[in-house]
């Protein structure tokens, strides 16, 4: 998927998003996704698109063998040099319940967050390697 | 021009000329022996009248919709079959009007008696839910082949009341009683009690059905009750399509102009096998269904997206659908942040 003039009916999306998954992953289509938002703001069905992505890195995320019991740790890498990685609020928050102790079902009643954005948020911080999540 | 009118003079059908102004320029003979010597008056009337509360000449002018009128006790249905601009300075349509008041009173009172049957049996089958209910949440061992036919038929009597409330509520539509209150209601609320009334479900089913959405959603006018309503029968639908260990999530995002929310789009998203692109375009229409097969069995009604879209609707919003083949499925609903008058 491109992000130079994109068709904007369905069937179309549904296509590109398709093939874009398959070849790049679903962190690439999803940010490929956001950048096509903001150049057709009035398709509604864009956010669709979107929400189809978030909810399969989210499925993605679930899919650790201990499901919602696994334990989210801290990285090396971001113990060292934490002003690396630009954080927003919410994961900034996330990370600072993060102790190495409290698996994810532990983390979703603790967070002021939605369940399903505090998951969003904890799979984007694994995929910039923020923290890990040991099987 | 002459040519056209003395063809429609020998057709069947009553038929009337009318400019944009509301004028009648022609009428053909039938039309005459319709309405009789008062047709002219009686036209002229009832063009005025209803262009000026409801603007169905505009209509006509553009997309020449069909339209249903009540003019003197009868019911006239009305619809554009030709649309005049050639050497005019102004265009004008040719319309046919027929009197349908007895196929309406026909569908009204197939409409009450189906209103009148789905409400008789809503009435055992929520003293049976409620029977099942209290059998399975009494702390008494029950074997376990027991406990499972007990749960199976408490399953399949849910899946018999959706049923039976997609079906009033396809027949509240087609006699027209489908009304949307004006009543503030907290979007958040919804959603929140949609995906609460649906957890347990989702649970047996392992499947994941997550909110994504704050508090701090605005409120909306519309109907708390049809608005659940319509979030239950896209979760309920997800659910159908969505495997072992799948995701549905039910998110809320401000549509925000200056500051000020305009709309809410809300999406019930899945990470179910998708919906083929050529099934797309029909999803919302009745009785169709997606030809996907569900993963749990059980089909239903094929009302319930058409549902969801009358809904929608009646709330002056907008409703889409994005899939991905194999991958999942949002739906997407657009509603506007009216504000009290």
């Amino acid at each position: 998927m491109s992000a130079s003039p994109l068709p904007s009916t369905n069937r179309d999306w549904s296509k590109l998003v398709g093939e874009s998954l398959k070849q790049h992953g679903a962190w690439h289509t999803w940010a490929k996704l956001l950048e096509a938002q903001r150049m057709y703001r009035d398709d509604l069905s864009l956010r669709g698109y979107v929400e189809i992505l978030r909810n399969t890195i989210v499925r993605d995320f679930l899919a650790h063998p201990k499901g919602l019991q696994a334990v989210p740790r801290l990285s090396a890498e971001f113990m060292s040099n934490f002003d690396r990685f630009n954080l927003n609020a919410q994961e900034g928050y996330l990370v600072s319940l993060i102790d190495g102790r409290l698996d994810v079902q532990k983390l979703l009643i603790l967070s002021p967050f939605d369940p399903f954005n505090t998951i969003f948020s904890l799979a984007r911080l694994q995929q910039e390697r923020a923290i890990t999540v040991p099987q | 021009m002459t040519f056209a009118l003395s063809l429609l003079d020998q057709l069947p059908h009553a038929i009337a000329v009318i400019t944009e102004g509301g004028g009648v320029e022609y009428r053909n003979r039938a039309f005459d022996d319709a309405f009789g010597g008062d047709a002219a008056q009686w036209l002229k009337e009832a063009a005025r009248a209803v262009a000026g509360e409801r603007g169905w000449l505009h209509g006509f002018f553009t997309d020449g919709e069909t339209i249903d009128v009540e003019i003197e006790g009868r019911i006239y249905r009305i619809d554009r079959i030709m649309r005049i601009v050639e050497e005019r300075e102004s265009p004008a349509v040719a319309l046919s009007f027929e009197d349908v008041t007895r196929e309406r009173e026909a569908e009204q009172a197939k409409s009450d008696f189906t209103a009148q049957i789905v409400h008789d049996l809503r009435g055992p089958l929520s003293g049976i839910q409620g029977t099942l209910e209290f059998v399975l949440s009494q702390d008494a061992k029950l074997d376990t082949l027991y406990s499972d036919l007990l749960q199976e038929a408490q399953r399949e009597s849910e899946r018999m009341m959706n049923l039976i409330n997609e079906i009033l509520d396809f027949s509240k539509i087609k006699s027209g009683n489908f009304t949307v209150e004006a009543e503030p209601v907290r979007v958040a609320g919804v959603l929140k009690r949609a995906v609460r009334s649906l957890q347990s479900v989702a649970a047996r089913d392992e499947v994941f059905l997550l909110s994504a959405h704050g508090r701090d959603v605005p409120q909306i006018f519309g109907s708390m009750e049809k608005l659940t309503q319509a979030i239950i029968n896209l979760i309920s639908n997800s659910l159908k399509f969505t495997p072992k260990k799948g995701v549905i999530s039910v998110g809320a995002q401000i549509e925000r102009t200056n500051d000020v929310a305009e709309a809410i789009v809300i999406t019930v998203t899945d990470s179910g096998m998708g919906i083929r692109a050529d099934e797309i375009a029909t999803i919302f229409e009745k009785y169709k269904q997606a030809g996907t097969k569900s993963i749990r069995g059980g089909g239903g009604t094929g009302l319930g997206l058409y549902i969801v879209k009358q809904v929608v609707e009646a709330h002056g919003g907008e409703v889409t659908v994005a899939s991905v083949d194999g991958v999942g499925t949002s739906m997407i609903l657009r509603l506007p942040v009216r504000r009290a008058a």
